[in-house]
């Protein structure tokens, strides 16, 4: 593992204290502007696809769309359950299984 | 001699700390199995126990430590690391926003203290208790879950690290897994099916283009910040705001 483990901890500890502190020390009765709260509803609506897809679908810098790609089918099963409201950790676990076993098969 | 966590608010109640304890306790469980995932992933991709105990307790912010760790793995530049972390974190921006004005009158020493751990579901369960939220039963809430979580990573990071040959078993698929998980829970509105899919087709272009995991970074700021500018205003409910 790399050397700057311990730094980039610290970082994102000061990265994230400052999305909770500022707020709330200022202790404000103003609610904050619409286009910004809708804004910040939709940050992790973005960010989390933008995360998720390239693992899925970008293998060592190039588009891995074709059916042989487990990870596709892992993350169809996993989108399906969770959006059928099955536990996040369970469709996580089935999603893993589904993986295991399609790269056992391969 | 005032207790110190409040000067001229009402005094604290342990009844009402209890109470936000009990509603938490249904989400306790599964806390915990989030934290002992993640303490088992982490240490498997090759952090030390006290890293993963270090960025469990500094940063406590489940997603975000979540995204961070494959990212440490591969080898992502430190900048790009903790930006990301920000941006995955913004929300606390409107869940602090609304928490805040509960708070008035405690010790600004406490609320700096309290502030770190403004979580998902201790929020929701807040807000879903009262509006304004009660500021006891929020800290019952965040009791309970800070104590679930870093349980559950203590419990993970002890036995991750007995799996061998993890891929093997298809682990590492279980972070791009647990977001796509994240994601397909919130989509409640066509808006947020054309943000999610717009900034997936938008994210996996920059990623064949661009080094070093910027395009999560790039794609969740401008893809958020365009559909907000030119979305109708429907419903931008605070409660929306617990996410990852």
């Amino acid at each position: 593992m790399r050397s700057d483990v311990w730094l980039v901890i610290i970082g994102m500890a000061v990265a994230t204290y400052l999305t909770r502190a500022p707020m709330f020390l200022a202790l404000a009765r103003r609610p904050l502007p619409p286009r910004v709260r809708l804004w910040l509803r939709l940050v992790p609506l973005a960010v989390l696809p933008a995360l998720a897809v390239p693992l899925v679908l970008v293998r060592d810098g190039r588009l891995a769309l074709g059916w042989t790609n487990p990870a596709l089918w892992g993350a169809a099963v996993v989108f399906v359950l969770a959006a059928w409201r099955v536990n996040l950790l369970a469709s996580v676990a089935i999603a893993v299984a589904v993986v295991a076993l399609l790269r056992t098969l391969a | 001699m005032t207790p110190g966590l409040s000067a001229g608010a009402r005094p604290p109640c342990a009844g009402t700390v209890r109470e936000g304890i009990t509603a938490s306790l249904a989400l306790v469980p599964s806390v915990f199995v989030y934290g002992t995932v993640f303490g088992g992933l982490a240490v498997q991709s090759g952090l030390t126990m006290a890293q993963v105990l270090g960025m469990s307790v500094l940063v406590f912010a489940g997603a975000s430590q979540f995204v961070a760790v494959p990212m440490l793995a591969t080898g992502a530049p430190a900048v790009a690391i903790i930006v990301t972390t920000y941006v995955v974190n913004m929300r606390h921006y409107l869940m602090a926003a609304t928490l805040a004005p509960s708070f008035r009158g405690f010790r600004r020493a406490w609320l700096a203290l309290i502030a770190h751990v403004i979580n998902d579901e201790s929020f929701a369960i807040a807000v879903a208790r009262s509006r304004p939220p009660d500021a006891w039963i929020y800290l019952g809430s965040a009791l309970a879950i800070c104590g679930a979580f870093t349980g559950g990573v203590v419990v993970g990071v002890s036995v991750g690290g007995l799996v061998e040959r993890p891929e093997r078993y298809g682990l590492d698929f279980a972070f791009p897994a647990v977001f796509l998980a994240l994601v397909a829970v919130q989509l409640r509105r066509r808006a947020d099916w054309l943000v999610a899919v717009g900034a997936a087709v938008v994210a996996v272009a920059l990623a064949l283009v661009l080094p070093g995991n910027w395009h999560i970074v790039v794609t969740g700021l401008v893809v958020s910040a365009v559909a907000a500018w030119v979305l109708p205003l429907d419903d931008v409910d605070p409660r929306d705001a617990r996410a990852a």
